[in-house]
């Protein structure tokens, strides 16, 4: 191509002097018809009509292809409607010079542009009105000003066709890597997001392109690139300072159909604040109940159950160390300051190789890293509970540290009353955080995050709970080269509780259970090429658990001592797993995880007679074993596999499969979580739980990617997860596999989705229709359930229906609202009583047979923001919130009581009113 | 200032109302108000002895009123396959049902079936007559936890295996007046018949006791503990006796029995564990879907008794009476006996004087407390010695 030149348009630009825009276009006449032609041959045959010179990049004109038809139409017509829909500008000087270029037009006034401090060759401009820029007048002018600069990356002539660009991603104002941050380009449509440390990298043919970024919390942006060969980039990003914008659950517009995951639902603090909560404290795991596919038994209690499963099968990681207990005050709030948060992300299926060890989900949570640039602060005051966070750098720009706590104090209001049994009750919990990163240099970034969170209450003066959660986790990533990179991470989680009895001297003893499960893992992260990214680690824990122990307390007491063998084990893994573009179209990922455990000694084990319930009656033997000694041993293989294909450029089918192994099970034989539930591990009566899950969905954007649409169906299988005979007993059991089987679970359901992301009223609408099954069908018959049949589990809610909503008044006010309605869960009832065995009986449905009153809340919520403008002692806002605004009393619990020989039935409401609340928030 | 005070705590209160104004209202689905309802069979077949087979029916959870007895049906004890037929006749206590003493053949199997004065016809499963062995042993020991009763048993053939126990106990006891006088006809006089000075009260099992052997090398049970008194138990003031009765199970009875006691452990706390629906080896024969309760076993039964006396009780023991709401007794004054004595309310004891020993009336109590035949018989039963 002759006139091919390469040039960058902006020297040209600057040597012509001022450039003349569309105004003066060649006024000769051409025709020419084009079917799917190069660029290229519809340039030089316009060039050979009309006195006009093309100047382009080859190659990035090589993808567009012009199909056209005209007689006798001026040139800058002619060259209009060629590039009209296919994302291409031209702009024409006063001396016939055509400059074709991708992207956006450049701006009138250029010579202010040009001579901002570059590092390479610079050139070109940005409309103002281009939408992917938030433009406002207080923008950092460092940040739109690399916006505009070209990148050039590598060494001109080292190209071999294809380059990796590495590099993190950050926020401008605090130098906090931005995490799960879209980092793409559109043509080839290739992209990544950033992992948890901020991290990116990208495998792309040589070429210039316009790097774009998108994330929760940050402003669109975009680099102009020259990828001539690998290097790297370093991006930062502004914060977007008004928080109630708009609700954003994903971070990339179409990553709704585009993305690789599905059943992944992502939240950033900044959603999660607009929920109304019932103390006026932002609460994340709340947020996560409203998404579809997430349910709990009943308000005040934390346990999640995904997708049918149950409330032990979900991986809670804060900083990748687990979380036994992740509330405060029996599950009335979030055991996680909301003011240190980064966001969540709840994997319901096609969970990545990477995690393991519980069945339904993940749900990580991370924290923000802390100011790098100066000492901020930040912290909120409500009715019961007040919270505060600093942070600052330790070394400009290289490290940063938050320090973070949270206390209630409700105590004050309790101690105040005139009822006796209210003086003496108290309720007091507390959290602390604090976290440390440094870059040691620019491949070596160490991490580390001490976390606790206590809660004390004592119920009219006699029996006091106490539970502690002790989480430490170090991190150290290491950046190999731009392709490769490695995560080395130790955590320490500790978890406890004990219930104090002391009303009466004698009986006064205490109750304590504890676990401790130190970690170890390592995780490579590897871009081979454009089309392959491969993880692959290792990873073991070792679990020291203190399954009960019952000690008198005070010289009065006559309490015999009981204390339950420690239980030890140990589990470990492998995993690899690749993501292969197969297509633009098709995508595929593959993984492997294989887990192996083994429970260790020194432990008594009682062996029983064969083919018997077990029950203290048939044990035969008991087997001692020493420490060390391997006393059961299980491994299997988890498999990982999820496909997309996209039907349409805006809509798309995605299909997963997993198999998931979970060697530790929460013991609760209430419908609820109790406070004395307690974790056991697999040994040699107790198998590991085995879960399959298979899902579908259909993924559909409409209005230009703002509103979200999906579908998702699946089917769930899951064996020898825990139940409970008829009337076990699991505090103290000396011989707990006496009271609990092996169960079987089956799961099904769809969920259907709209959300609309942008505009004055946001927010999402979801639809669950949802089953939940269990099967108990044992050897001996008095060990069966409902006669071995399938029956509803206490957390099986067939339909559910959850409308967040948001509208913004203004800038400075909006208002938000959270509609829940769901079926009631099961409940199994007395039916009749009779006389056999010479005593009353009372006759029992099958198990789950019956349905409590079904579930419907409105809560209602008002921010209020203060002024906006960016310098100023402290932002400031005010939420005003009405949790269950209609005052319906939806039942917690259930329950049966004996009087006077009559037996009676009591329905439980925890939140029997509307509650409103007030908390103001502040920032400095 | 106190006013002020009471109105702030009001306030502070409301407050806390206003923070955590969780609700307790009362509960009743119409499945639990008005449910259908379902026969109940109780009782076993004996295979060496007379069958006793109570026919009753379930009432709703909060019906106050007695059990309704099922009468007026015809009911048999069956032999597979129709060799044998043995009638139960229904006794003089409503619903229930009685057969002529029968030696039944060990290892046949037999069937309870019956049929509702209303037509509906109801059977047991078909069960093996299992022969139960006998009591070795019956002892009882006495230590700080106060009196436990085991029994020692065993079987040759290892066939037993599942054992309930029920238990039959009677003890004896004394009111806590012996009056000298009476009233009649208007006017104090001594007592012409006096009142009955010992009596004899008797209870039956309400727990379910069992145990089963099969984790043992041969089949023996070996001090069972079938009954458990505290030391200031009433039933140890003066003579107490227990009548075990021993019965050897099927496996599938033994479970039912199993689950019957787990289920009815407790009821009615936050943190329940979880009942399940348990119905027996009785079956609706006209309608199956119709529920029937209860389970019937085929098995002898063997019985042993044990004495205890007061005086082989460590004498740190105080044993109650269940006379102590009893003292002290009233004065009835004079001018007011009919008042007091006149309707039987309360009986006179003995003369009352004051401090300086002038008559001041009568010394009275309840009949309750008086005649101790109110609380059991004063015929002494033919096994007490």
């Amino acid at each position: 191509m002759k006139h091919a030149y390469l040039l960058l348009i902006g020297v040209i630009l600057l040597l012509s002097g001022r450039p003349v825009y569309g105004q003066q276009p060649a006024e000769k006449l051409v025709s020419g018809t084009f079917t799917r032609a190069p660029f290229e041959q519809f340039a030089s045959q316009i060039e050979a009509q009309a006195p006009v010179r093309f100047f382009f990049d080859p190659t990035v004109v090589d993808s567009l292809l012009i199909t056209l038809q005209v007689q006798n139409q001026p040139v800058r017509a002619v060259v209009e409607q060629a590039l009209q829909n296919t994302g291409f500008h031209f702009v024409a000087d006063e001396e016939n010079r055509v400059f074709v270029f991708t992207g956006d037009m450049p701006q009138t006034d250029l010579s202010s542009l040009f001579f901002q401090p570059a590092p390479a060759s610079s050139a070109a401009t940005a409309r103002p009105d281009d939408p992917t820029l938030e433009q406002s007048p207080d923008r950092p002018r460092e940040v739109s000003a690399s916006e505009y600069k070209v990148h050039e990356i590598g060494a001109a002539g080292s190209s071999k066709g294809k380059a990796t660009l590495a590099g993190h991603v950050r926020q401008q104002k605090t130098g906090e890597p931005v995490i799960g941050a879209a980092v793409y380009i559109e043509s080839p449509n290739i992209g990544t997001s950033t992992d948890q440390f901020g991290s990116y990298s990208l495998t792309l043919p040589v070429g210039r392109y316009d790097l774009k970024v998108r994330g929760v919390g940050i402003k669109n942006t975009k680099r102009q690139v020259v990828v001539r060969a690998d290097g790297k980039l370093e991006i930062e990003v502004e914060e977007d300072i008004i928080p109630l914008r708009e609700v954003v659950i994903e971070a990339e517009k179409d990553r709704n159909v585009s993305g690789m995951q599905m059943g992944l639902e992502k939240l950033d603090i900044k959603t999660m604040r607009q929920v109304p909560t019932a103390f006026g404290e932002t609460d994340i795991l709340r947020v996560v109940l409203t998404l579809p596919g997430v349910k709990s038994v009943g308000e005040g209690s934390t346990g999640l159950n995904v997708r049918g499963g149950a409330t032990d099968q979900n991986l809670i990681l804060f900083n990748d160390a687990i979380i036994y207990n992740p509330s405060h005050l029996f599950g009335f709030f979030s055991a996680f300051n909301p003011d240190i948060l980064q966001g969540v992300e709840l994997y319901k299926s096609a969970i990545p190789a990477k995690y393991g060890g519980r069945l339904s989900s993940v749900l990580d949570i991370t924290t923000r890293e802390g100011n790098k640039k100066k000492f901020a602060g930040s912290g909120g005051i409500g009715p019961l509970t007040s919270r505060l966070t600093l942070e600052g750098p330790i070394l400009k720009d290289r490290s940063a540290f938050f320090i973070s706590g949270r206390s209630s104090y409700s105590d004050w209001i309790l101690h105040r009353l005139s009822s006796p049994g209210l003086k003496q009750s108290s309720a007091m919990f507390y959290d602390l955080t604090a976290h440390a990163s440094h870059e040691v240099n620019e491949k070596n970034t160490v991490y580390a995050t001490g976390y606790m969170s206590s809660d004390r209450f004592r119920l009219a003066g006699d029996t006091a709970y106490h539970y502690l959660n002790q989480n430490a986790s170090v991190k150290w990533r290491h950046n190999v080269n731009n392709q490769l990179y490695g995560v080395l991470t130790g955590t320490y989680s500790h978890y406890e509780y004990d219930v104090t009895n002391s009303r009466n001297e004698v009986n006064a003893s205490q109750l304590k259970y504890s676990i401790d499960q130190p970690a170890l893992r390592a995780d490579f992260s590897y871009f081979p090429s454009a089309k392959h990214t491969i993880d692959a680690g290792v990873s073991t824990q070792f679990y020291n658990i203190s399954p009960g122990s019952l000690r008198p307390v005070g010289g009065a007491s006559l309490v015999k001592p009981d204390l339950l063998d420690r239980e030890r084990a140990l589990e470990s893994a492998i995993y690899a797993s690749d993501k292969i573009d197969i297509s633009p179209r098709l995508s595929v990922s593959v993984g492997l995880r294989y887990s192996f455990y083994q429970a260790l000694g020194p432990r008594e084990v009682y062996r029983y007679a064969p083919g018997e319930s077990r029950t203290e009656g048939s044990i035969t033997d008991t087997v001692r074993y020493q420490r060390g000694k391997v006393l059961a041993s299980y491994h299997g293989p988890e498999y990982r596999a999820s496909a997309r294909y996209s039907l349409t450029e805006n809509s798309s089918v995605k299909v997963s499969y997993n198999r998931t192994r979970q060697y530790i099970h929460q013991l609760s034989n209430t419908a609820s979580v109790s406070p004395v539930d307690i974790w056991k591990l697999s040994d040699s009566h107790i198998r590991p739980q085995v879960g399959d899950q298979t899902s579908i969905g259909y993924y559909r954007n409409f209005k230009s990617n703002t509103i979200e649409g999906s579908v998702e169906a699946y089917y769930k299988s899951s064996r020898d997860f825990v139940d409970y005979k008829s009337g076990a007993s699991l505090l103290l059991n000396h011989h707990i596999e006496t009271d609990v089987i092996n169960a079987l679970g089956q799961s099904y359901g769809v969920e259907v989705m709209v959300k609309k992301l942008t505009g004055k009223l946001n927010g999402w609408v979801s639809y669950t229709y949802s089953r939940s099954l269990v099967r108990v069908n044992a050897a001996t018959t008095s060990d069966m359930i409902n006669g071995g049949s399938y029956y509803p589990s206490n957390f099986d809610k067939p339909h559910d229906v959850t409308v967040v909503g948001n509208y913004r008044f203004s800038r400075r006010f909006s208002t938000s609202t959270n509609f829940t309605y769901s079926t009631g869960r099961p409940i199994t009832l007395p039916l009749a009583k009779y006389y056999v065995g010479n005593s009353m009986r009372v006759l029992y449905s099958d198990r789950n047979a019956y349905r409590v009153p079904d579930y419907l809340r409105l809560d209602v919520g008002v921010n209020i923001e203060g002024n906006h403008k960016i310098k100023k002692l402290a932002h400031s806002s005010w939420t005003v919130g009405v949790y269950n605004l209609t005052g319906r009393r939806n039942p917690y619990s259930i329950y049966f009581k004996s009087e006077n020989g009559q037996i009676k039935g009591y329905k439980l409401s925890i939140f029997g009113q509307p509650i409103p609340s007030i908390t103001y928030n502040f920032k400095f | 200032m106190r006013a002020f005070l009471i109105s702030r705590r009001l306030a502070l209160l409301g407050w806390l109302a206003l923070l955590l104004p969780g609700c307790i209202d009362p509960y009743m689905p119409d499945v639990i108000s008005g449910p259908s309802s379902y026969l109940v069979v109780e009782g076993f077949i004996n295979a060496k002895g007379v069958t006793n087979i109570t026919l009753t029916r379930t009432q709703a959870v909060a019906a106050k009123a007695a059990v309704p007895a099922e009468t007026r049906a015809a009911v048999y004890i069956e032999q597979e396959g129709g060799a044998n037929r043995y009638l139960l006749r229904e006794g003089a206590v409503r619903g229930t049902y009685q057969s002529d003493l029968l030696a039944l053949t060990a290892g046949a199997r037999y069937r309870l079936y019956l049929k509702t004065l209303a037509g509906a016809e109801y059977a047991s499963e078909f069960v093996p007559a299992k022969i139960t062995p006998p009591i070795d042993t019956l002892l009882w020991e006495a230590a700080g936890s106060g009196l436990t009763v085991y029994v020692n048993s065993h079987d040759d053939t290892n066939t037993s295996q599942y054992y309930r126990w029920e238990y039959d106990e009677t003890w004896e006891y004394t009111s806590a007046y012996a009056p000298s006088l009476e009233y009649a006809g208007g006017r104090i006089r001594p007592i012409t018949i006096p009142y009955p000075s010992v009596c004899w009260r008797s209870a039956r099992t309400t727990s379910i006791d069992i145990s089963k052997t099969t984790g043992l090398s041969r089949d023996v049970v070996y001090k069972f503990p079938v009954r458990k008194l505290s030391p200031s138990s009433d039933r140890l003031q003066r003579r107490y006796s227990i009548l075990v009765q021993q019965s050897a199970l099927t496996r599938t009875e033994y479970e039912y029995w199993e689950l019957l006691k787990k289920n009815t452990e407790s009821i009615g706390t936050l943190f329940d564990p979880q009942p399940s629906q348990l119905t027996g080896n009785v079956r609706c024969l006209t309608n199956p879907s119709e529920l029937a309760l209860g389970y019937v076993g085929v098995h002898s039964r063997e019985v042993k008794r044990l004495f205890v006396d007061r005086n082989d009780l460590p004498r740190t023991w105080i044993t109650t009476t269940g006379y102590e709401g009893c003292f002290p007794p009233d004065t009835a004054k004079i001018g007011f006996l009919d008042l007091y004595f006149g309707r039987g309310l309360l009986l006179p004891i003995s003369e009352a004087y004051d401090e300086r020993g002038r008559f001041a009336g009568y010394l009275a109590s309840t009949p309750d407390c008086i005649d101790c035949r109110k609380r059991g018989t004063a015929i002494k039963p033919s096994f007490w010695p």
